[in-house]
């Protein structure tokens, strides 16, 4: 997993490539994410488009992300998932709690 | 002349010692470092022997008795008979106490023990007022092990801080040895600004490492309430003392690494039995319905989990599900998981009750981003209604007589990552010959050498191809069509599947 991370304007926008199956690489991403909401970010955009493979550890840790930025008072937002992803989603049932867009540009524009 | 014409190994210079702060070599006798002299005398009582044999066959031989002569000046040079007969006597009792030492080595498992049996020895032949064996982390942060003779006033807690204080700063004669790896002698600790005081009656320190092979992993440390209190003969035996030490250290630390690595197998392998009982072993009686379910955990233990759970004369409870991730956290969180359902499943006849205090009990217990996704139905025998509920899960798979196929994906969120959750249940009719294939994602996921997943259809596929066999013989032949699809060397996850048949008497 390689992890990449952006300001698009005041949204924090983070981008996890290659194969999301939890392990050492997720303390890093966690890290990131601990450290965007200490700094007062609100709004978090995760960018799934290159993700080349996910495993149920990889839900966990969208479901951990999305707990820690929701008790922060700020709100998750995916970016476009690959098929598989959009798949997981649907049968974990987090298609009704995440929010997906098609790109980072709708997602960072849907916050209100 | 054949006396002569055996070349005779000239004696030694008188310094022998500049080997002595090499380590032994491996299985060396404990007598290795005192060879020289020994070796000298040696030689002067075989040459005394075979003087004395040509005198008495009377061919007294010149050139001989010039050699013993030469031989004897050489080993006597510096010092009188009575000395070297002192010495003498010194090694052999040295050489007696490391063959002591050796042979407790050999046979004593408890470490402190060897090492408080290696001090009690080395008090025969060396006079010192304490001493210390210090072994340091592999960080050499800290002292690991001790044992000290000698610094009964001294509080053991502060000999500990000075020393890591010490290594810090490279203060104390016992750093010094850790840091430079060679022996340290300080004759007057008064005049030696490295020294930091520990004992009050302390005047000279001697300190040599303790290494395993070539690794430094301690000091070896005497203190003498005298002014130059040691001698050049002290450090010799410190240093074969120390070299001691290491053996033993070195043994007590492999045979701590194989009990360490033999008690955790024992535990996987009783967390494995433990969670087989988890599972049913025999499949519940259940006419008309034909039950069967087989788990392989890719590790010693899993996350998945099945169930058939006898409710009522007519209800059969199902479940299947998986915890997110592998391995022990995985395992203690299913167990837990099938702990809450099983209580919650008997004592509450809502299903989606059953699912919602099953979430928030796990939702209350388990850090973010642990979850289950779990399938729980009722079956009722009577009136052949399977009513479900499906949190998160892979979708079960109805197929039935006719080939049609439905996903009983109906439910809810998956388990124990929110709170608050609402589940809805769906109430099925089963046809007779409808067979329901559940799974984890074990199944569907597993790859080829291609990357490429076994998949639904798959999946299905194989079913339909067993679908005249026993529900366990179809479980285990899809089990053997996904081993056989799968490349060895993927990643593998716990296959789980369980299958339910609706069988008309025949």
């Amino acid at each position: 997993m390689k992890i990449e991370s952006h300001e698009h304007g005041d949204a924090q926008v983070i981008y996890l490539k290659g194969k999301v199956m939890g392990g050492p690489e997720s303390a890093e991403f966690q890290n990131l994410l601990k450290k965007a909401v200490a700094d007062g970010k609100k709004k978090v955009v995760i960018d799934l488009g290159e993700v080349e493979w996910m495993n149920s550890s990889g839900i966990g840790l969208l479901v951990s992300a999305f707990t820690t930025v929701k008790n922060s008072g700020g709100e998750l937002k995916i970016a476009r998932t690959t098929e598989k992803i959009e798949s997981l989603l649907v049968i974990t049932k987090l298609n009704s709690v995440f929010e997906t867009y098609p790109d980072v540009i709708s997602a960072v524009a849907s916050y209100k | 002349m054949p006396a002569t014409s055996k070349p005779i190994p000239a004696p030694e210079a008188s310094a022998p010692d500049s080997d002595s702060t090499k380590p032994l070599p491996e299985n060396a006798p404990p007598c290795a470092q005192y060879a020289p002299r020994a070796q000298r005398l040696n030689e002067l009582s075989i040459l005394a022997d075979r003087f004395a044999k040509e005198l008495n066959e009377g061919k007294g031989d010149a050139a001989l008795a010039e050699k013993f002569l030469e031989v004897s000046r050489e080993a006597f040079r510096g010092s009188s008979m009575l000395e070297l007969l002192r010495e003498v006597e010194e090694e052999r009792e040295e050489n007696r106490v490391l063959m002591q030492v050796s042979m407790k080595l050999s046979s004593a498992g408890d470490l402190s023990e060897v090492l408080k049996a290696i001090l009690d020895s080395l008090r025969h032949v060396v006079l010192f007022s304490a001493a210390g064996i210090f072994v340091f982390s592999q960080e050499m942060d800290k002292i690991e092990l001790d044992m000290m003779v000698g610094y009964e006033g001294a509080d053991r807690g502060k000999v500990h801080n000075k020393f890591k204080d010490g290594f810090v700063q490279d203060k104390g004669i016992v750093a010094h040895v850790l840091l430079s790896g060679t022996d340290l002698y300080v004759p007057d600790v008064t005049k030696d600004n490295r020294y930091v005081l520990i004992r009050e009656q302390t005047r000279s320190e001697l300190a040599v490492p303790i290494k395993i092979r070539d690794e430094l992993i301690g000091v070896f440390n005497l203190e003498s309430d005298d002014y130059d209190g040691f001698s050049e003969h002290d450090r010799r035996v410190l240093t074969a003392f120390a070299s001691h030490a290491g053996v033993a250290l070195e043994r007590a630390r492999s045979d701590r690494l194989r009990r360490k690595a033999q008690q955790i197998q024992e535990e996987f392998a009783l967390a494995r039995n433990i969670q087989r009982t988890f599972l049913p072993d025999t499949m519940p009686r259940f006419d008309p319905y034909d039950l069967g379910g087989m788990n392989f955990p890719s590790s010693e233990v899993g996350g998945d989990y099945f169930d058939f759970i006898p409710l009522t004369n007519t209800d059969m409870g199902i479940v299947m599900g998986d915890v997110a991730g592998h391995g022990v956290p995985a395992a203690l969180m299913m167990a837990n998981f099938r702990a809450c359902l099983r209580v919650e499943a008997k004592s509450n006849y809502d299903i989606p009750v059953i699912l919602s205090k099953v979430n928030e009990f796990l939702f209350e217990t388990n850090r973010s981003g642990d979850y289950v996704t779990a399938f729980y139905g009722v079956l009722d025998r009577r009136t052949k209604v399977l009513t479900y509920s499906n949190a998160g899960h892979n979708p079960p798979i109805l197929i039935r007589a006719d080939g049609t196929l439905r996903e009983l994906s109906e439910g809810g969120l998956l388990l124990g990552s929110f709170g608050n959750v609402r589940y809805e249940q769906v109430r099925l009719h089963l046809e007779p010959h409808d067979m329901i294939v559940f799974y984890t994602d074990g199944v569907t996921e597993s790859q080829n050498s291609e990357n490429v997943e076994f998949g639904k259809q798959r999946l299905i596929e194989s079913a339909l191809k067993y679908r005249d066999l026993t529900a366990l013989e179809i479980v285990r032949r899809i089990c053997h069509d996904v081993h056989l699809y799968r490349a060895p060397d993927s990643i593998q996850d716990d296959l789980t599947l369980s299958v339910i048949k609706y069988v008309l008497p025949a």
